[in-house]
């Protein structure tokens, strides 16, 4: 896929996304040949997809085909999906909404399962929470610039501005983990790198949108509920990086991950 | 010669040609270090490749010069920080100064036979550079140079120093000169510092006479030169810091005792994390610029996430090995104090912060 089909394709999926949402956008990404692109060409189709999600904040049951895809087994399916604290979901392919935070998603929790392959449902799901993070960024910009108080734009508070520089900060980095994750232990960090910064970006945001994202009326809430949710899903930043330490210690070396 | 090629001939050159650093840890031996190692890997050609030829260099890609660095930082041959100064010294030489007089100098830098040092920071110009009140007044065919310069990292063991200068009013008004450490009128102070290394000095200058020809591009082009140079600092310097990082992080886990809470895996891990972040951020970074990418403000992103890595991870250390740094006098506490600077120096962490604000975030003014 080159650089201009691949724009085409970005377009094509933001139109889709922002029309469509769970059981619908399924439907319609099946109709747009995402199994075939997950099985050709997932390194494209995969930070696109998922990146999209976060940004437009329409969701669908794609974690499901990642991990069956990983696994060798047809797409389509619900597998159980491990979560924070031991807990495990099934992501339903349907519209019924379940008792998650996040009451958007038709996720469901089930007794166990079986294991699954995380590192690619990790990438896929650091993606997204990269997405959401952008989202909640960009919805913080531009309330700052909109709104003034005491004569001035908040955007030109330096305590406002460094906040949203460091939401950037946390965003790019995680990017970069994602754009590197070829590994297990590369998948695992970025995912950590992705909920981490995703929570950086919810905290910041909210912050400085003030009383107007507390409200259930502005969009922020929805982006913040999907960055919790999808934190815990596959293992949450917090539980990754306790992984991460102990691996380390164990082997009593740092794995340089990335190399010239 | 491209990277693997070099890597692998350079840790086989590496692995026959003991480097290793002396039990002399004082600064004069840290220096002294240095010109051994740099004079040893331009003999045997390794710190020519990534260089132009107008500098006695063999070409090839600057990415060979990140290899270079980080096989010298995790084999702990020199010290990061200093080593690393050839990255913004020698680029800035072969951009501004008169190609013979690049010709000339350049190799002595590269080769160990001199050290040099860049007189930017004065006590009224810190953060706000652009503020910078040393006065560079034109007589006869001459410049004399009168003012006072602060941070200049190496100045006592420096034989030139790349200066900025004031020539007129504001931005436009930089002048930058390559001048000789030992003409007359120059007197430099180091400053004892917080860790205990006097790495860096006061230099004062009274009617130092620097001739025309020592100019760096022309009398409007200082605050260029200082802009261009952060590429490179953000790009290779940065490569090299991480690696050090990592031997850093490396012996954390070696000299760690048996877990004694689960909250020190989660310390271990986020300190891994920050430095797995930035290294690649870092790479990111350099394989824009192999591409040919200029680089700009983005790279405050890459210094944000390093300067905070540093300071995690030697956080991590103190907590981790209690008593250690405060009892002893093991390498960790000169480390960790000197970590302490990390969201100070090249820039502050605040000066980042409003430069991601503006031109990343296109916020406007504040």
């Amino acid at each position: 896929m080159d650089a201009a089909e691949r724009d085409l394709f970005a377009q094509t999926l933001r139109k889709t996304m922002t029309a469509a949402s769970g059981r619908a956008l399924d439907t319609a990404l099946a109709d747009l040949g995402w199994s075939d692109l997950l099985t050709e060409v997932p390194d494209v189709a995969v930070p696109l997809t998922f990146g999209l999600l976060g940004e437009t904040g329409a969701h669908a049951p794609l974690l499901n085909d990642v991990l069956l895809h990983a696994a060798g087994r047809a797409v389509g399916g619900t597998p159980p999906l491990p979560y924070t604290g031991g807990a495990w979901v099934v992501w339903e392919r349907t519209d019924e909404t379940g008792g998650a935070l996040d009451g958007a998603l038709p996720l469901r929790t089930v007794a166990a399962g079986d294991p699954v392959p995380l590192a690619a449902g990790r990438r896929a799901l650091g993606w997204w929470l990269l997405g959401t993070g952008r989202a909640m960024l960009a919805l913080a910009r531009s309330h700052v610039l909109d709104r003034t108080q005491f004569g001035r734009p908040l955007a030109s508070f330096q305590a406002v501005r460094h906040r949203l520089a460091e939401t950037l900060v946390a965003l790019d980095g995680a990017e970069a983990t994602l754009v590197a994750a070829a590994d297990d232990l590369g998948c695992l960090l970025a995912k950590a790198a992705a909920g981490q910064a995703a929570l950086t970006a919810a905290r910041h945001c909210q912050q400085v949108l003030g009383g107007i994202g507390f409200t259930a009326e502005h969009d922020l809430h929805r982006h913040v509920r999907r960055a919790l949710v999808l934190d815990g899903l596959l293992g949450s930043a917090r539980e990754l990086t306790r992984e991460a330490g102990a691996l380390i210690r164990e082997g009593r070396s740092a794995p340089r991950l990335v190399q010239l | 010669m491209n990277v693997t090629e070099f890597r692998s001939g350079l840790r086989l050159w590496l692995d026959r040609n003991d480097l290793s650093p002396g039990p002399d840890r004082s600064l004069d031996g840290q220096v002294a270090q240095l010109a051994r190692v740099r004079r040893a890997l331009h003999e045997a050609d390794w710190m020519r490749y990534g260089w132009p030829a107008e500098v006695g260099g063999l070409g090839g890609p600057a990415v060979l010069r990140a290899v270079l660095g980080e096989e010298v930082a995790s084999r702990g041959l020199a010290e990061p920080g200093i080593y690393s100064m050839i990255e913004v010294l020698a680029p800035t030489m072969i951009s501004y100064a008169r190609p013979e007089l690049a010709a000339e100098m350049v190799p002595l830098l590269l080769g160990g036979r001199e050290q040099w040092c860049q007189g930017f920071s004065e006590p009224g110009s810190g953060s706000d550079l652009a503020s910078l009140t040393t006065r560079a007044v034109p007589r006869g065919g001459d410049w004399v140079v009168t003012g006072q310069k602060v941070w200049t990292s190496l100045a006592q063991y420096a034989a030139r120093c790349v200066l900025l200068t004031r020539t007129a009013p504001g931005h436009d008004g930089i002048t930058a000169f390559f001048v000789d450490m030992d003409t007359p009128g120059i007197t430099v102070r180091p400053l004892r510092t917080m860790h205990g290394v006097d790495e860096f000095a006061e230099v004062f200058f009274d009617d130092v006479v620097v001739p025309a020809d020592r100019m760096l591009g022309r009398p409007v082009d200082g605050w260029r030169l200082a802009m261009d140079l952060l590429p490179h600092e953000r790009s290779t310097c940065f490569w090299h810091r991480v690696a050090h990082l990592y031997t850093r992080l490396d012996r954390l886990l070696t000299e760690l005792a048996e877990p004694q809470d689960a909250g020190e895996d989660l310390a271990l891990g986020a300190a891994y994390l920050a430095l797995h972040t930035v290294r690649c951020r870092s790479h990111g970074t350099q394989r824009r610029l192999a591409a040919g990418a200029r680089l700009g403000p983005e790279t405050s992103v890459d210094k944000v996430l390093l300067a905070g890595a540093e300071q995690q991870l030697f956080d991590t250390a103190r907590d981790l090995l209690p008593g250690v740094l405060e009892l002893t006098d093991a390498p960790w506490r000169e480390e960790y104090l000197y970590s302490r600077a990390a969201t100070i120096y090249g820039g502050t962490a605040e000066i980042q912060r409003n430069i991601i604000a503006r031109r990343l975030l296109d916020l406007g003014r504040d």
